[in-house]
């Protein structure tokens, strides 16, 4: 028994190393790892893939220009209003036909019939209707991500189990009480689950529109740099495309710890 | 002494099936009375019926004083909001006047005093019937009804709660409607046994609370002769 008292001790004497945090990063890493030494062995034709370490410079080069961060801010900017705008709509018209039986039987049908239009065919339409200005960007953003909000809005709502709405019932709550104790918070992980589909289709669909129809984010950038044949602005705006995508996951992941730590809790307990 | 509710004459048709037909009985004060009978008897619709949950499509449902009191369910599964912690679930239903100290009193009285910040999934099943009945007893009911809430425990559980219940019952002096379908556990906790046959017939035998395991079987034993009696020749209380 002391034995094992004292290998605990050792143990923990050590520079304590979190592997779990760090194992996410080991594919990403070795990759990376393994580009610059295929470049610099000469198994990839530079010209054609430049290294990490150049793309690396590419980059630092075009922020002390301000041009990525001109370009970085705008693609910014259009993603979060159009999420925002597409976002809010959505989640409306799901609370609406949700909990409405009437607003369900006036608009899903016509809903259902839009959400199946894939939205990035709607691209030649609005350069003619609305140009290649910011509100063509925004508009394509906020269908973009309207219905994966709409779609988990509405089916969390309607997934509500009746057993804890008689509940409630039972319990004297009133339709206020009714949806901001049971059906809210029981919707929720749902709903989030569409957030998180829709950060996803909200990237998607800037960086089409932009390299499509734009003069300025990181998908006209990326299109620009083609037509010149620099393929270190081209990687560097891929990485950049992947970097915002870990970005949205984390906000996703970090909105889902702050309003499901009951999911968290219990799961860490089976 | 005047009955707290009284069933008068009762029906409910759902569609073109009756589930209950004229059904007549009283419950007084501080009793604890317990419902049984087979599956599909009706049971569970005089309890909705009771809970204000469904309306009669026939009879009424009398009160003391021409005033519904204030009822709490416990259901046969817990009914619990997952999202909600030990105390929240005591509470949600409870209006602003009402503390936490009233819910942490509630969560004390069934001895889940240190799990008030624990949710739901982090309890045992044994667990979240007490929890539910602490969020029943939050209100101060004058009517407990509880409809199969111990029908989800295994054996050794549920011999312990019956005996927890009805402990907090005669502590509190409430009036309690007990749904089940288990014979011995009716004539363990009840003062009085009601029959549901059919959903229209009903029978009363008198319960065996506190009494010794031979009265009990004895009381069992009776209420399930009447349950398998044919109709016909079950004697009327």
């Amino acid at each position: 028994m002391e034995n094992v008292t004292t290998l605990r001790e050792t143990r923990n004497s050590g520079i304590h190393i979190n592997w779990h945090r760090l194992l996410p990063w080991v594919i990403p890493v070795v990759l990376i790892i393994l580009w610059q030494v295929a470049v610099t062995a000469g198994w990839l034709d530079s010209q054609l893939i430049p290294s990490p370490l150049s793309v690396l410079e590419d980059g630092v080069t075009l922020w002390q220009t301000g041009e990525l961060e001109k370009n970085v801010s705008i693609s910014l900017f259009r993603a979060t209003v159009g999420f925002a705008i597409g976002g809010s709509l959505g989640f409306v018209l799901g609370l609406m036909n949700g909990l409405s039986k009437v607003a369900r039987g006036l608009t899903d049908t016509t809903i259902q019939m839009f959400r199946n239009i894939p939205h990035l065919s709607l691209i030649p339409l609005v350069i003619i209707l609305l140009g290649i200005g910011e509100s063509a960007k925004i508009s394509l953003v906020c269908v973009g991500v309207l219905f994966p909000i709409y779609i988990n809005t509405y089916s969390g709502i309607r997934g509500i189990d009746p057993e804890l709405m008689e509940m409630g019932r039972a319990y004297g709550l009133n339709r206020r009480q009714l949806f901001s104790k049971i059906v809210f918070p029981g919707a929720l992980p749902t709903i989030l689950v569409g957030v998180r589909y829709a950060l996803g289709v909200m990237w998607t669909t800037l960086i089409v529109a932009e390299t499509i129809s734009s003069n300025s984010g990181i998908g006209y950038m990326a299109s620009n740099a083609q037509e010149f044949m620099d393929m270190d602005t081209v990687l560097l705006c891929i990485v950049i495309y992947a970097l915002l995508g870990k970005l949205s996951d984390i906000i996703a992941k970090t909105l889902e710890s702050l309003c499901l730590e009951w999911q968290e809790k219990g799961g860490a307990n089976q | 002494m005047n009955p707290l509710i009284s069933l008068n004459n009762l029906g409910k048709i759902y569609g073109d099936k009756t589930a209950l037909h004229d059904v007549n009985f009283s419950i007084y004060p501080g009793e604890f009375v317990a419902l049984v009978g087979m599956s599909g008897g009706g049971k569970s619709t005089i309890l909705r019926l009771i809970a204000q949950l469904e309306q009669p499509s026939s009879g009424k449902i009398a009160y003391a004083g021409s005033r519904l009191p204030v009822t709490r369910v416990m259901f046969q599964n817990d009914r619990l909001l997952p999202w909600m912690t030990a105390l929240q679930n005591v509470s949600f239903h409870a209006h602003a006047a009402a503390t936490q100290k009233q819910a942490q009193s509630a969560l004390n009285s069934v001895g889940l005093s240190e799990f008030a910040d624990s949710f739901p999934s982090q309890l045992s099943g044994g667990q979240k019937q007490r929890l539910a009945l602490a969020r029943a007893l939050m209100a101060n009911p004058e009517l407990l009804l509880l409809d199969e809430p111990l029908g989800a425990l295994d054996a050794l559980t549920r011999r312990n709660m019956q005996q927890f219940i009805r402990q907090i019952v005669d502590e509190k002096h409430l009036t309690t409607m007990l749904i089940t379908h288990d014979v011995d556990e009716a004539a363990r906790m009840a003062d009085r046994i009601i029959v549901v046959k059919s959903g229209t017939n009903v029978y009363e035998v008198a319960g065996a609370k506190d009494g010794s395991p031979e009265e009990v079987a004895d009381v069992a034993q009776s209420v399930l002769a009447v349950i398998l009696q044919p109709d016909e020749s079950a004697v009327r209380a």
